[in-house]
């Protein structure tokens, strides 16, 4: 082993170089400081990450968001669809709060052979309806034939008593 | 030193403390061997920029894998073979791209006397200044693969020895001779009118 220390003499005293170089002056004073900084952000950054939980979790959503970065086009097309369907949203929700006697006026009014909505209503149906029977403010409970089982209509409809606990 | 201070404290009391969160504990060993492991890092990429980014990589994974260090071997050792896997790594990639960013050279160096020796001697250094020499060793250092040179930097540059250098790199110490009579002769081939046999 010494022969090769001999041999290579030169070459170690050549590399002895090395140790003479040096980083620039007061550059370890910080360096801890950075490193302590750079662990406490990752901790910050690793408890917060969202971007990195919703990677995991939701790549889709990710994706989403993806398309909206730098393309305005993009941007307001979605909430020009979005306003959109908040204004379908309210007109349909007003029609459905419509008062019943609106409807069953219409259902009064229209012809019933003719009505899509009213199509299925059997005659017996459409009789008592014109009968007058009295209806409940549900018009289409109002529709519906008091039945009894396998479709046989109720020839004995229930009676109503009041009861009395009086003996 | 006081030894309830992070700085008068046992490396062992450090990791234990660092590991159960203390950054405090953790800046005290960072300070320990900050100079260390830039240096090796350095020594291989011949680029300071790149040395600090990795020193300052390997102390953050260091701290990440605390709680895998078992104590089998000291954290100096632990944290050396991060050091150096993270380098090679980063060395592997670069390949096609190796431009030098050389420190300077300290004012000691100019009275060291084998580089004294060297400049007078002889030698084609006699007319060149320290700086030239630097950048020959250092081309010819990057023209040795990372194993070859991470040996040559840590036995002949750190001066660690032989069983260290088998530890830290993973290796048994014949393969550590081996690579480091290799990388000599490499050197001795690319600095031949430089470094001419004694």
């Amino acid at each position: 082993m010494n022969e090769n220390e001999n041999k290579f003499e030169n070459v170690r005293r050549l590399l002895k170089l090395k140790r003479h170089e040096v980083p620039p002056p007061g550059y370890f004073n910080n360096f801890s400081g950075q490193v302590i900084s750079r662990i406490r952000a990752g901790e910050a950054g690793n408890a917060g990450s969202l971007t990195e939980r919703l990677n995991v979790q939701a790549p889709w959503l990710v994706n989403l968001l993806h398309l909206f970065e730098a393309k305005p086009g993009v941007i307001g097309a979605f909430a020009i669809s979005l306003c959109l369907l908040l204004a379908v949203g309210v007109m349909v929700a007003e029609r459905s709060d419509a008062p019943p006697e609106d409807l069953m006026a219409f259902s009064k009014s229209a012809p019933l052979a003719g009505n899509p909505l009213l199509s299925g209503v059997t005659p017996e149906v459409a009789q008592a309806e014109s009968g007058g029977i009295a209806v409940s403010t549900n018009p289409v409970i109002s529709l519906q034939p008091m039945t009894a089982f396998f479709g046989q209509p109720n020839q004995n409809p229930l009676l109503v008593q009041q009861a009395s606990f009086a003996r | 030193m006081d030894s309830n201070t992070p700085a008068g404290m046992l490396e062992a009391d450090l990791v234990r403390k660092a590991r159960r969160g203390d950054l405090n504990a953790y800046d005290e060993l960072v300070k320990r061997y900050q100079e260390r492991i830039y240096a090796t890092i350095y020594h291989m990429t011949s680029n300071h920029e790149d040395a600090n980014d990795l020193a300052q990589e390997s102390f953050i994974k260091a701290f990440q894998a605390l709680n895998s260090f078992k104590g089998g071997s000291t954290f100096y050792t632990w944290l050396y073979r991060i050091a150096v896997n993270k380098t090679i790594n980063f060395l592997k990639q670069r390949k096609k791209r190796q431009h030098m960013s050389l420190n300077d050279i300290d004012f000691n160096a100019e009275h060291d006397p084998d580089l004294v020796a060297l400049i007078s001697d002889k030698t084609p250094f006699r007319n060149a200044g320290l700086s030239e020499l630097q950048k020959f060793l250092n081309e010819a250092l990057l023209k040795l693969s990372e194993p070859h040179r991470m040996v040559v930097v840590l036995h002949d540059v750190q001066g660690q020895s032989h069983e260290e250098i088998a530890e830290i790199m993973g290796c048994n110490i014949g393969t550590v001779r081996s690579r480091l009579f290799y990388a000599r002769q490499q050197l001795q081939g690319y600095l031949s009118e430089y470094a001419k046999p004694a």
